[in-house]
């Protein structure tokens, strides 16, 4: 015989309708958003992954000052690898102000990917960059302007050597909003002129290192052997290669906070759940008492009142699945190709999706709910059946102070008998708080971030030369510039722009001692540097070991940078007394030829990280500050339904003694009213503290550079408006549903 | 003997407030009687019945039912020996409120390999008419009466009643009291009633009186009465 007490359920999730369904809706809709990620995240990687062998990736590519002749390449041949020419030129889209990167048409190497249109056929024709052409409203048909050429756009495609923007990789943020790769034929490529030229070479070997450790073993020597024989400006494997790397990296990353995300979820409402069941329990004490004492087992109760939690959860599962396969995984591939220049893909299965969203809500529902239910259901029948459901021996009334107003007392007891439903309530608008905060605080953040570069820019035009020429413009100033890596442990290496400043410098505002550096304000958070402290740096290119000592901060959170004099930078770096790098100054300097320029970094390029960071993360932020919003609701609702539920005897009496509904709101409701204000502010510096610990632990070990942790206060005070307005709603539901608790009850449960 | 009961004695709590319950109980009941325990509040009648039923531990002594001790049961046996022996009732009917009176009913038959016809039953119960209504739709006595059907169902050996008129009216509890007879001659069931009601006696095969935790008289009922005849 099917065990009877199984007809409840449909009963059960009838008159108490309402409850399942934000559960269920909300489950689903977490499990959607969870699933259509991973789904997502797997067929992209998958494409991405298989685009190294597809699209033929290079091993590497180095850049040479000049162009490598016939003889040069055979010499770097000898050494196992095949050279690809890999020339480009950057030049300047008219009409949008960006840098669009050229190349030839690829046919042996880094092959491109067709998303959309055709590949040029005549001189005048160009395929762009697809996320380039999203973000900048360009379609296949347009015309563009570029070093005074009309072109037309015939295509759109995915470079796989390109899938993140990275325009240099010593950037912090790639850009895909003012940077673009793009393809041309020969004759198109070679119509673009020589001024911007860059004489770039990509590599293969012949045969793969087995693995990382060998291929950097590999990458060195080989990077050797180029210097030796060539003036080598820029040396970059394809391990070190954000270009390449920072997709695939990005994309596991944000899988395990999916996935985090989703668990603590599931086991706040998993607690919401075990509560719910605890006042059921309490509710029908006599109930079990009597099943218990006619021979019903622990285990057929246990596993009676664990079907709801889980089949809500099962239905959620199934039903959230369906839709993380349809409507969300659309969605979230929209957002990866909103940030990642991404080959097409298939979607693809996904068994650890399954497992991560199905399996594991599943298994902590049952292990959180069991091991509430095991120890609820641990009493004797007797204790059941005379509602004695404290595991202590003797349950005393702690005394509160009669000095203490009546309802005052009053509201306190209420809020002592439901202190497991406050505790989740705290937790629940904890992590809600965390999620909105995390959602709310990168806009204002990078504005910010984008106001203190600005603020703190040496100049206006930063110029990096190619060869040392003068300039008679007035102000502008000569400086040393060179990259170091990080030896540090704690983080992944690392570039630092090592500065040689002048004595004096108009331009940057530090008053140096001798043998000893400034380094900038991130560099000094980042790495907990205070004055006095040591650092160590590595040349990039060689086993050259540089030793500074900080002698104090210079406010520059544009980059991690060391500061020293001009004179001194030469002498380290064994360059003639009067070397420089290039100007700094606050005019263009219209006395270069632009042949002599590497490159020009203004205000533009330093903010483009917060640029770049709105546009792909602008879409994931929002979607925190609505599941935050809903969460207060959800977890509100649930538990302040579940104050009210378990107290309807009482409230049915102080009824009876002639309160009004508006007085029994007042005890009931206040009581919740001051938990969800405690909880709320509370939860603020609660935020604060992990979302700072976040950042250090754990952002700052995957981004290179700098990025300040801020939260504007508004921010806390808006979360807080959010919670209170959400708990209004909650506490009018909540008045409703006590004006409509009858006098009777009192009357009928009393035993 | 089919239920033997020797040596029983319990206490609540130590030191000063420890209050001795029952002081050595020694009752023997015949299979198929129905037993009636009387006594005032706090005699530790219901005690006793508790421990009958294998929901509270005697300090010492035993009960052995058709020679089985349940003193020496571990956990999961006690509700084995339960599920297989014992039928409960009690003064508040305890019924499952979303389940209608058919299925509360289930919820006794399920616990029995063997259980009674469960429309027969819940026509001697008077219940067939009411069986897809739920509790609340009911009278106290119409759900006393779900509550016996539930304890009966399975055919226990034993039905064991704390105070199944304590809630109902004169009338009701007559029904009620008629019923457990009707039961008792139906399927010969042995049936333990404790009441603090005296006239409830005259119903029984076996009449114990308890106070201060000791039995104070233990006679076989030599005028029993039907319970329709039953006044107090």
């Amino acid at each position: 015989m099917r065990n009877p007490l199984y007809k409840r359920l449909s009963r059960e999730f009838k008159s108490d309708f309402g409850k399942y369904l934000v559960i269920f809706l909300f489950i689903a809709g977490l499990i959607a958003l969870v699933s259509g990620f991973l789904v997502a995240d797997n067929s992209m990687i998958a494409a991405y992954n298989e685009g190294f062998e597809k699209y033929n990736i290079e091993n590497g590519n180095f850049e040479l000052m000049l162009e490598a002749d016939d003889e040069l390449i055979d010499a770097l041949e000898q050494e196992g690898v095949t050279i690809y020419d890999q020339y480009y030129v950057d030049e300047t889209v008219k009409e949008n102000d960006s840098t669009m990167r050229v190349y030839r048409n690829r046919e042996k190497i880094n092959l491109p990917c067709l998303m959309e249109g055709r590949m040029p056929e005549q001189a005048d024709e160009i395929a762009i960059d697809r996320m380039y052409a999203d973000n900048n409203e360009i379609a296949v048909g347009d015309s563009i302007t570029l070093g005074g050429n009309q072109l037309t756009v015939t295509g759109l495609v995915a470079l796989p050597d390109y899938s993140c923007l990275f325009e240099n990789n010593t950037d912090m943020m790639f850009d895909s909003l003012t940077f673009c790769v793009a393809v041309m034929t020969d004759e198109g490529f070679e119509s673009l002129g020589e001024d911007h030229l860059h004489y770039v070479y990509a590599w293969k070997y012949d045969e793969e290192p087995a693995d990382e450790r060998e291929e950097k073993e590999v990458s060195d020597d080989f990077m050797k052997v180029i210097a030796e024989n060539a003036v080598i400006t820029n040396f970059i494997p394809r391990y070190a290669n954000q270009a390449i790397q920072f997709t695939g990296e990005d994309m596991g990353g944000d899988k395990a906070m999916f996935i985090l995300f989703l668990y603590i979820v599931v086991v706040i409402i998993a607690f919401v759940f075990a509560i719910t069941t605890s006042n059921t329990i309490a509710e029908e004490a006599s109930v079990i008492g009597t099943l218990r004492a006619s021979g019903y087992t622990r285990g057929e109760l246990i596993r009676h009142y664990l079907i709801s939690p889980l089949l809500v959860t099962l239905l959620a599962a199934v039903v959230g699945n369906i839709l993380g396969y349809t409507v969300l995984k659309e969605y979230m591939v929209g957002l990866y190709y909103g940030s990642y220049s991404l080959p097409t893909y298939e979607t693809l299965w996904n068994g650890e999706a399954f497992v991560e969203t199905t399996v594991v809500p599943f298994v902590l529902m049952l292990v959180i709910n069991l091991t509430i239910l095991v120890s609820k259901l641990k009493l004797s029948p007797l204790k059941f059946l005379r509602h004695d459901l404290s595991k202590r021996t003797k349950k005393k009334a702690f005394r509160l102070n009669t000095k203490i107003p009546f309802l005052t007392r009053f509201r306190l007891r209420i809020i002592f008998q439901n202190i497991p439903n406050y505790i989740t309530l705290l937790i629940g608008i904890m992590f809600a708080s965390l999620i909105m905060v995390f959602g709310m605080m990168f806009g204002p953040l990078l504005e910010d971030y984008s106001k203190e570069i600005d603020a703190s820019m040496f100049a206006d035009y930063q110029y990096v030369l190619k060869a040392q020429i003068d300039t008679k413009a007035e102000g502008a100033e000569k400086y040393c510039v060179t990259t170091l890596q990080t030896t540090t442990e704690k983080y992944p290496t690392e570039d630092i722009m090592v500065y040689g400043i002048e004595d004096g410098s108009d331009y940057v505002d530090i008053d140096f001692k001798e043998g000893e550096v400034h380094v900038s304000d991130g560099y000094m958070i980042k790495y907990g540097l205070k004055d006095g402290d040591s650092i160590t740096l590595k040349d990039k290119y060689s086993d050259d070991i540089y030793e500074f000592t900080v002698a104090g901060e210079y406010e520059y959170p544009a980059a991690l940078a060391v500061f020293l004099p001009r004179r001194e930078f030469n002498e380290i770096f064994d360059k003639k007394e009067d070397y420089y790098s290039g100007y700094l100054s606050d005019k263009e300097l219209d006395d270069i030829e632009d042949a002599y320029i590497s490159t020009i970094i203004t205000q533009e390029d330093l903010t483009k990280i917060s640029r770049q960071l709105t546009v792909s993360m602008g879409d994931f932020m929002v979607l925190f500050e609505y599941f935050g919003i809903v969460m207060f609701l959800l977890l509100m609702y649930l538990l302040s339904k579940q104050i009210i539920e378990k107290n309807a005897g009482a409230i049915s009496m102080v009824k009876i003694l002639g309160y009004s509904n508006g007085e029994i709101g007042g005890l009931y409701i206040v009581a919740t009213t001051v938990a969800v204000v405690v909880s709320l502010f509370l939860s603020m510096p609660v935020c604060n503290y992990v979302l700072r610990w976040l950042f250090s632990g754990y952002l700052y070990t995957v981004i290179s550079g700098y990025f300040p942790y801020m939260v504007s206060n508004t921010i806390y005070v808006k979360i807080i408006i959010y919670g209170i307005v959400s708990y209004a709603v909650v506490a009018a539901t909540q008045m409703f549903k006590i004006g409509r608790i009858p006098k009777s009850d009192a009357l009928k449960n009393v035993e | 003997m089919f239920l033997e009961i020797k040596g029983i004695k319990k206490h609540f709590g130590e030191g000063e407030s420890r209050v001795e319950v029952l002081n050595g109980i020694d009752i023997e009941i015949e299979r198929g009687e129905i037993c009636v325990l009387l006594g005032p509040s706090g005699s530790g009648k219901s005690t006793l019945l508790n421990i009958i039923g294998g929901i509270d531990n005697a300090d010492t002594g035993y009960i052995s039912i058709a020679g089985e001790k349940t003193a020496e049961m571990n956990e999961k046996r006690l509700t084995q020996y339960r599920r297989k022996h014992l039928g409960y009732v009690f003064q508040m009917y305890n019924l499952i409120p979303n389940l209608n009176i058919k299925e509360n009913v289930e919820v006794g038959a399920y616990l029995s390999d063997n259980p009674l016809e469960i429309d027969e039953l819940l026509k001697v119960l008077g219940l067939y008419e009411h069986r897809h209504k739920l509790p609340n739709q009911l009278s106290g006595g119409q759900q006393q009466r779900t509550a016996i059907g539930r304890a009966i169902i399975k055919n226990p050996d034993i039905l064991l009643c704390d105070e199944p008129t304590g809630a109902l009216d004169y009338k009701t509890s007559k029904e009620i009291l008629k019923l457990i007879e009707e039961v008792n001659q139906k399927y010969g069931n042995t049936v333990i009633i404790v009441t603090h009601n005296d006239a409830i006696k005259n119903m029984a095969d076996r009449v114990i009186k308890l106070r201060d935790g000791m039995v104070r008289k233990n006679y076989v009922n030599e005028s029993k009465i039907p319970a329709a005849e039953l006044e107090w």
